[in-house]
């Protein structure tokens, strides 16, 4: 029984702890219908599936739009999960990208108290931030990049005073010639 | 699929010879009513209601489309069923918005859990009115998302005839499932051309319905799995009905000497009577079955998704085997148990392919090994005796199996009466089980049965129902009245919710909180509906009535007085291995 592979002892039901989950990148293509989007929406609360983002926006086809959901596995197999969205009917497309053969990237929009605007537009050059609001009491800062980036920076301009945080959840693309 | 591609080419046909027709401009609902004559429907359950109306008008002009009225839309949802699981054609059933709409919901999520193919169509309020709370106003299509394979809300009406057409594709196609269409009363009432071409199925369609052959790998390695296993066992699922892959089964288990064990859904998917089959497996399948199942080294599931009812706890079902997993929805494999050989595909090609690819063998010492089993505890069985003179399931059983040469379809409703026909009957026609399985939905059989009858109209169709579920539906017995459907009726009358009262009894200190139950005097209702009623109190006068029923013209109702603490057996209890069973041994109720 040599090439016979044996599969990953592992079924659909998942039960480990939230801690040793791991996270997962789906990236769907939508046909952009009524009630297209809820039904993707829902079929995660009903399998179970932990969403960290979820990020709707159109796609480069016309009437399409491109999912991007965050997932963790510590309630569902992912690969069932991508299964069950492959069979709703306004799914034209849904894989599952692994981290390192795919670039993911979040926004953030970050406004902070005006305490010292020039520390904080020097900070944000620092993790290529850009102003793109400032008046006599406040700064706003967009800065783009992984969650940990936006995380640490978030974290350098806490002193400051944080007023308000904006982001975007993830996105991701296949590097390469890969698809979608 | 079979099903569909058989049909891909009726509706072809029906193409051709209507095509000289002009293209024609008509009111919305007359679009409905010619895509679903187009589509070869031929019976549509439903009630009207304010939102529907417009469809109902127009219905009185296309005399092919027979539409049974029927008491409660629930029950129209049901005989669609029934009519779709008895004939694998289709269902349609109709309903108004609002209220109309949910009643059908128990229906589709009933169709949606065993993989029935059902076209349901609902009237919605006004385009303008939606999303303003109008009367009668329901967001159906938030509602019946998770119970349907997908639904529709029609916008305009030029878009009908193809999303008619596109919904019956969808419901028959790969793993069949309910589909809805909400159509506003407006767009029911403007009119649109209509383009009859709407009927052909596009190439991506029917490539669609051919069903690929599973890869030579996959083949040759179930293939060496199932040459090498000493103790293997098919297991079949309702997959096998609705891809009627009957005979590949057969052959495919007698070429390799594979016992064959069958799922609730599954019975009637091969013969009671063959020499391999050896049961039903899980919550309350015979003993030998689950142990069987439990010694195997080799699981080959086909068209079956290892519902919990089947494998009671999941790290100790079928623990020291393999499995290979035949099923057309690859959401099914590794769901529940890891398959060493997943086969996304319809089950009669696969079977198909598989026999042709497995060298023929003999495992006859692992079935007389099940044999021995099976006859040890046959004869403990014997031993315990039933002294009442009351009527009994076994008897009532074996009677209409008797009086109907085996050929009746056997429609039951969910509970303890369930279980014994799905264990006591002996099922030899084909697809002559027909039972809620996945949702267990009280109060199926009897709609279910008025659709199974009028989808097969020579057959002799019973219901086997209990006193509690046969209440849930009561009202259709007016339906059968109006249609004249001549349906036998057995009603096993515990005077229980007799499951729940099972459940308490072992599992709740019998407790038995809301399960006695009391009902009319059925010989009177039937009176009341103008139909035929007998009341049975001894178990020597079962076979008689089951006779006379058979002989009588129009629905006849029996309702046999059975016992009232009668317990199932024997049971797993839930959560538990399945080879740790709960047996009779004849003192339970002392």
């Amino acid at each position: 029984m040599t090439n016979i592979t044996a599969p990953t002892n592992r079924s659909g039901q998942s039960e480990i702890p939230q801690t040793s989950a791991s996270s997962h990148t789906l990236v769907m293509l939508v046909e952009d219908r009524p009630a297209a989007v809820d039904r993707v929406f829902g079929l995660f609360r009903r399998r179970r599936a932990n969403m960290q983002t979820f990020t709707l926006a159109p796609s480069g086809i016309a009437d399409v739009v491109r999912i991007t959901v965050v997932v963790d596995d510590s309630q569902v197999a992912v690969d069932q999960l991508v299964e069950q969205i492959r069979k709703v009917v306004d799914v034209r497309e849904v894989v599952n990208l692994q981290s390192q053969q795919a670039v993911t990237h979040e926004l953030a929009l970050i406004k902070v108290n005006a305490t010292n605007t020039h520390e904080i537009i020097e900070l944000g050059q620092l993790f290529g931030a850009y102003a793109v609001d400032i008046t006599s009491e406040t700064v706003t800062l967009e800065v783009t990049g992984s969650e940990e980036k936006i995380a640490t920076f978030v974290g350098r301009l806490q002193p400051y005073g944080i007023r308000e945080v904006a982001r975007s959840g993830r996105v991701a693309m296949a590097r390469g010639a890969g698809e979608p | 699929m079979t099903i569909a591609a058989k049909f891909i080419q009726q509706s072809g046909t029906t193409y051709q010879a209507k095509q000289t027709e002009e293209i024609r401009e008509l009111a919305g609902s007359h679009i409905l009513c010619e895509a679903l004559v187009r589509e070869g429907v031929e019976l549509l359950y439903g009630y009207p209601g304010g939102a529907i109306m417009p469809f109902y008008d127009a219905l009185t002009s296309y005399p092919s489309l027979h539409h049974v009225l029927v008491r409660h839309e629930q029950a129209a949802a049901h005989a669609a069923d029934g009519y779709a699981r008895a004939t694998g054609k289709v269902g349609v059933c109709v309903a108004t918005s609002g209220p109309g709409a949910t009643n059908l919901v128990t229906g589709l999520a009933t169709a949606f859990m065993d993989s029935t193919p059902l076209v349901a169509i609902t009237g919605q309020v006004a385009w303008s009115l939606i999303g303003r709370d109008g009367f009668q106003e329901t967001d159906v299509i938030g509602v019946t998302q998770p119970i349907t394979k997908h639904n529709f809300l029609v916008r305009s009406t030029s878009e009908i005839a193809d999303i008619v057409h596109e919904a019956f594709r969808i419901a028959r196609s790969g793993r069949p499932g309910p589909v809805l269409i909400d159509v506003p009363k407006d767009v029911q009432q403007k009119k649109a051309k209509y383009y009859p071409s709407a009927a052909i199925p596009s190439e991506a369609q029917v490539k669609a319905a051919a069903s690929p052959v599973p890869s030579a790998y996959l083949l040759k390695q179930a293939a060496q799995l199932i040459a090498q296993a000493q103790r293997p066992l098919i297991m079949a699922g309702h997959g096998i009905i609705l891809s009627n892959a009957y005979a590949e089964l057969q052959a495919f288990a007698e070429k390799t000497t594979v016992p064959v064990i069958t799922t609730l859904l599954g019975l009637s998917a091969f013969p009671d009577t063959h020499p391999l089959h050896i049961g039903m497996p899980g919550m309350h399948g015979p003993a030998h079955t689950n142990r069987a199942i439990g010694a195997s080294d080799l699981i080959i599931g086909v068209g079956l998704r290892f519902d919990d009812r089947v494998t009671g706890k999941v790290s100790e079902f079928a623990p020291n085997a393999r499995f290979i997993h035949i099923d057309i929805d690859p959401s099914e494999m590794h769901k529940v148990k890891v398959a060493t050989v997943p086969m996304v595909a319809d089950a009669r090609t696969a079977l198909a392919a598989l026999t042709e690819t497995v060298a023929a063998d003999d495992k006859s010492a692992w079935l007389s090994e099940i044999r021995s089993w099976q006859a040890a505890d046959e004869e403990k069985q014997q031993k315990i005796q039933h002294q009442d003179e009351l009527p009994d399931p076994i008897t009532i059983l074996s009677a209409i199996r008797a009086a109907t040469d085996g050929e009746a379809i056997v429609v039951s409703d969910v509970g303890q009466h369930q279980m014994w026909t799905a264990r006591h009957y002996t099922w030899t026609r084909l697809n002559s089980h027909i039972t809620s399985g996945g949702l267990g939905t009280m109060g199926f059989a009897l709609p279910a049965a008025m659709g199974v009858k009028m989808g097969m109209p020579d057959a002799p169709v019973w219901v086997v129902a209990g006193d509690g579920g046969f209440q849930m539906n009561i009202q259709e017995l007016a339906t059968l009245q109006q249609e004249g459907v001549p349906l036998k009726i057995a009603i096993m009358n515990n005077g229980y919710l007799g499951m729940v009262r099972q459940w308490q009894q072992f599992f709740h200190s019998r407790n038995y909180s809301e399960t006695p139950i009391s009902g009319p005097d059925y010989v009177k209702l039937a009176a009341a509906y103008g139909l035929t009623g007998m009341r049975i109190t001894k178990r020597e006068e079962v076979e008689g009535a089951i006779k006379q029923a058979m002989e009588t013209e129009g629905t006849v109702i029996i309702d046999f007085v059975i016992e009232a603490t009668s317990n199932v057996y024997p049971m797993v209890a839930p959560g538990s291995a399945i080879t740790n069973m709960i047996e009779e041994t004849g003192e339970e109720n002392a």
